[in-house]
């Protein structure tokens, strides 16, 4: 396997939230704005690059029969690392976040990654998968917060676009609009990609 | 079959220890970066809710944590006290600025929450603190008539204004009985 292809994969063919399907309680519950998608999808992308990284060391070393727990340690660990990092260093975002930071360990992405790819490959390889997977995961948090800001809130990283006549529709930045955005956006995925198909068939 | 037993937990503690060692090495070097933001958070609140303060004193003996806020020349222009109370999904902590003279609100201040972010976070906002300034402490603060709530987070909102509504009497009254008032 070429080292681009473990990078890029992430990014596009198997990006996490509009391909896998993977990770959706962060992906619904933070893209209520835009920065807060960007900086949830770094802090994932950190966790994934460092789980990653550490679970394709230590393969040899654990049994079979132990792994998801061992993971599972592994993951908290840097999670635990980044909450702690995030408070220390970025307080700012931290209150904005810190709620959702300890729910990393429960993304299922990191855990996916780590038995799907990592296990099987080595440190480099998963260092790429990790990096790229995270940034999949971060444009894909950081589109739908863009969009469901700018419906809800008008405005785009807190930047106002529209002045006070704006109406906004406040069901964008609830939860509903968070269901209603993805299905959106996955739909067009969807169609997007079916489309492409059709016109090899042919 | 008891080879692998021992193997599996060997390696489950290993990797335990392992990630203790380096979450301990995480915490010896980011707490003190945490505890001197929460100190410089607090200072700037302390100074913020009471306008013309330079300096502030802790008040001792009272229930609340509360500072006297001190002008240049050493005069008390006012106190402020920390607060917590119940919000949406946990306790919303404030700062709270008082004029013990006209009974008045100087400042309020988010100092921690844990509300959704960018609904209930909102609570921390000038435009939704700001309406409390001037206010005076016998105010009965209903959301709605006496101040606008936060769209789409009106438990928040009212949990910030019972907080004050509950605390502020007895937060001045304190203040005068523990000789803040000389």
């Amino acid at each position: 396997m070429k080292a681009s292809y473990a990078l890029f994969n992430g990014l596009w063919r198997e990006n996490p939230t509009f391909r896998l399907v993977l990770g959706m309680c962060p992906t619904l519950a933070v893209t209520n704005a835009a920065a807060n998608g960007l900086s949830m999808g770094l802090a994932t992308a950190f966790v994934l690059v460092g789980s990653n990284m550490m679970v394709a060391a230590l393969k040899k070393v654990i049994p079979d029969e132990v792994r998801i727990p061992a993971y599972v340690i592994i993951i908290a660990t840097f999670v635990t690392i980044a909450d702690l990092a995030l408070a220390a260093f970025f307080p700012e975002m931290y209150k904005v976040l810190g709620l959702f930071i300890p729910l990393i360990v429960v993304n299922c992405i990191i855990l996916a990654r780590a038995e799907a790819f990592a296990a099987k490959n080595t440190v480099f390889m998963s260092a790429l998968d990790g990096l790229g997977m995270g940034l999949g995961f971060t444009w894909a948090l950081t589109f739908l917060g863009i969009i469901r800001e700018i419906i809800g809130m008008g405005s785009v990283f807190g930047i106002n676009l529209f002045g006070e006549g704006f109406v906004s529709w406040i069901i964008f930045i609830l939860p509903p609009g968070a269901f209603l955005t993805l299905g959106l956006i996955l739909a067009f995925f969807n169609a997007m990609l079916s489309k492409k198909k059709k016109v090899q068939c042919s | 079959m008891k080879n692998l037993t021992v193997k599996l937990i060997i390696v489950l503690a290993l990797i335990s220890v392992g990630s203790g060692f380096f979450l301990a090495l995480t915490y010896v070097y980011t707490i003190p970066h945490i505890e001197a933001n929460a100190a410089r958070d607090q200072e700037i609140a302390i100074l913020e809710t009471i306008p013309g303060a330079v300096s502030f004193e802790e008040i001792r003996g009272t229930d609340f944590p509360m500072y006297k806020g001190l002008d240049d020349g050493g005069k008390t222009v006012g106190f402020s006290y920390m607060v917590e109370g119940g919000g949406f999904q946990g306790m919303i902590g404030l700062m709270v600025g008082v004029d013990p003279e006209q009974e008045i609100i100087t400042g309020v201040k988010l100092l921690s929450h844990a509300e959704t972010p960018g609904l209930g976070a909102r609570i921390g906002e000038e435009a939704f603190l700001g309406q409390f300034l001037q206010k005076p402490v016998s105010d009965n603060f209903e959301v709605r008539d006496d101040v606008d709530g936060v769209t789409g987070a009106t438990v928040s909102s009212k949990a910030v204004a019972t907080t004050l509504k509950r605390t502020l009497p007895q937060a001045l009254e304190q203040y005068r009985v523990s000789g803040g008032a000389k």
